[in-house]
């Protein structure tokens, strides 16, 4: 176990040192934008995963917390903080408001959580837009300092912050609460898991790394709607790129936004909406016969030595025995 | 100064558009709170079958109300075919699995209908302008357009006509036996699937009634997020399968929001029946009109 985890790390390292070393290979703007979208969304997914994923509770609202960081860096940043610590500070509230929003929202159960969340989301929307109509610009002196390489590092460092964090924490003590809370609630408390601590701990890590994801799109956009970061496309996002990953492993969001980014560019100049119509129809089609999406099934026919727990639609997948032509094939 | 005229008239407002909340979570109440399938995607179907209405409109020039019965047998059938597809799988699941499963299920709808129908039909504001479009019936003081007239006597027939169906005919307790135990119910001769698809049909047809008084108030691809908000606030504010908490829901859920746009303004006419919603979730989950079950 120690070795393969050595191994994983080494093999971790290497790859961050080779996409480190992207910008010097190439300075085309195309393929820096692109990564960094993949970035935001490995990002984005990441965190919605620790919560949705590892611990089941389907937060149907993401875009309140990605919102909140996109907004919250854009002012200190406007109003004269350096960016580094605009965007600490923006995770860090987005951390604080998503434990207030938890405190109130984990009352709920299961469903109830999920619609309550999606209720957030649109208040939200809707204040924003009414309060802030306008859209905010960079004034020139900020929007001299861009540049796309800074952009690819912001996004290539948080995005390892958020795979690592979220490992370490998935393969700890915590970790296994969380995975027994979503198996099973009730079962988990009787064994000693406070599901509710267990719950804000999920979701302090989910609201930092979702706050961080909009400080690097408050970063990269020099001009954007207030609202826009508020948008429920930011929900949805999220959750069909980890289910079509697979929700509950770490790789999942890795793959989905892969994916995501793949189909998003191959429609960009066609039909944006058929994009993600197909996106959609293949989260459907996940859901039902890959309910462990694309990662799960692979690591069931290939056996994977780190593998942990069923995944959250393993569960599913037991009892309902949707799965058997996608699995044992 | 706010006058009394002005509150009755906001009243009269809210009363208008809660019977038309009612007509929108009608078909949920069905599918959610009796078959026990969450459905998210509610909303679309209204969408859906506002822009049903708004094409007998516009090819046929038939009046939204009058075309209803189409627009509803359109969405009888959409709705058939999306049960075999995706929720026939899921009949004998227990309860919370199924619960969970249609709410990923519709996720992916609310996902992939409103980007399609964007795609096929701009993402364009329209809306159905009839003959007596602007008109008012003058009552004392107050003005009531007709169409909200006619959206309230429609909403008094549907849920009618709905609650005998469910609770005086055989089909309707064999959609309650089904809920209760799917396999007892087959062993006594119920068709199981038969049953849930044509109720999940009905489900989504009823949709079609909030639809085509919507088709005249004004639509695009995106109001289904809303309207499965609101569909969602009164089914909660009813009590899971309460039908004659429809009603009231649907008025409460009207009314709170017309009175609160007095203090809050027009612009958040929605944020007030969220607030309310997640409220009720928080404090009164069994709805106000609904008995707590065992869990």
């Amino acid at each position: 176990m120690n070795a393969s985890l050595k191994k994983k790390t080494l093999s971790i390292l290497i790859l961050a040192g080779i996409l480190s070393l992207l910008p010097m290979l190439t300075s085309q703007g195309y393929i820096l934008t692109l990564m960094f979208n993949l970035f935001l969304y490995m990002t984005l997914s990441q965190s919605w995963n620790i919560l949705g994923g590892y611990a089941g509770q389907v937060n149907v609202g993401f875009a309140v917390l990605f919102g909140t960081g996109a907004m919250i860096t854009r002012f200190l940043w406007i109003g004269g903080i350096p960016f580094l610590a605009a965007y600490l500070i923006g995770g860090i509230f987005t951390l604080i408001l998503g434990l207030f929003i938890g405190a109130i929202t984990f009352l709920l159960k299961g469903p109830y959580f999920s619609i309550a969340t999606l209720a957030m989301a649109m208040i939200a929307r809707i204040t924003i837009g009414n309060v802030f109509p306008r859209a905010s610009s960079l004034p020139p002196s900020l929007l001299k300092t861009f540049t796309l390489v800074h952009c690819y590092y912001l996004s290539l460092i948080t995005a390892l912050a958020a795979f690592v964090v979220i490992y370490w924490v998935t393969r700890s003590r915590i970790g296994f609460g969380m995975k027994a809370l979503r198996e099973d609630e009730e079962g988990a408390s009787a064994l000693g898991v406070s599901p509710f601590r267990m719950k804000m701990t999920a979701a302090c890590i989910s609201s930092f790394f979702g706050g961080l994801a909009g400080g690097m799109y408050s970063y990269f956009y020099g001009s954007f709607y207030w609202h826009s970061p508020f948008d429920l496309i930011w929900c949805f996002e999220p959750i069909l790129i980890t289910f079509i990953g697979g929700a509950g492993t770490i790789l999942g969001p890795v793959v989905g936004s892969l994916f995501f980014v793949c189909i998003e560019e191959l429609f960009v100049l066609t039909a944006g909406e058929i994009g993600v119509v197909i996106f959609g129809i293949a989260f459907i089609l996940i859901v039902l016969f890959l309910p462990q999406g694309v990662v799960g099934a692979v690591q069931e026919r290939f056996g994977d030595p780190l593998k942990r727990g069923l995944g959250i639609g393993g569960f599913f997948r037991k009892n309902l025995h949707l799965g058997k032509g996608g699995q044992h094939g | 100064m706010i006058s009394r005229q002005f509150i009755l008239q906001l009243l009269a407002y809210g009363i208008a558009n809660g019977a038309l909340y009612g007509l929108g979570a009608i078909g949920l109440s069905l599918v959610y709170g009796i078959m026990g399938y969450l459905n998210i995607a509610h909303g679309v179907f209204v969408m859906l079958g506002a822009y049903a209405s708004f094409y007998f409109f516009r090819v046929w020039g038939v009046d939204p109300f009058l075309s209803l019965p189409l627009t509803a047998f359109s969405l009888f059938i959409f709705g058939s075919i999306l049960y075999l597809l995706l929720f026939a799988r899921l009949v004998r699941l227990p309860e919370v699995d199924k619960v969970k499963m249609s709410l990923l299920l519709t996720f992916g709808l609310l996902v992939i209908l409103p980007n399609a129908a964007t795609f096929l039909w701009t993402a364009d504001t329209r809306s159905v302008t009839t003959a007596y479009a602007g008109k008012t019936l003058q009552l004392g003081s107050i003005y009531i357009p007709y169409v909200d007239l006619a959206t309230v006597i429609l909403a008094v027939l549907v849920i009618s006509a709905f609650r005998f169906l469910l609770t005086k005919t055989y089909f309707g307790k064999s959609i309650r036996a089904v809920r209760s135990q799917a396999d007892a119910a087959a062993l006594s001769g119920v068709g199981v699937n038969r049953i849930y698809m044509i109720s999940f049909g009905i489900g989504t047809a009823l949709a079609a009634a909030a639809g085509a008084v919507v088709s005249m108030k004004g639509f695009n691809p995106l109001i289904g997020f809303s309207w499965t908000n609101k569909a969602l606030v009164v089914v909660i504010l009813a009590g899971m399968g309460s039908i004659n908490g429809i009603f009231a829901g649907g008025f409460l859920l009207g009314v709170v929001e017309s009175l609160g746009v007095l203090f809050v303004g027009s612009m958040y006419k929605d944020v007030v029946g969220l607030v309310l919603f997640v409220l009720i979730l928080i404090l009164r989950p069994q709805g106000l009109f609904g008995v707590k079950r065992a869990a």
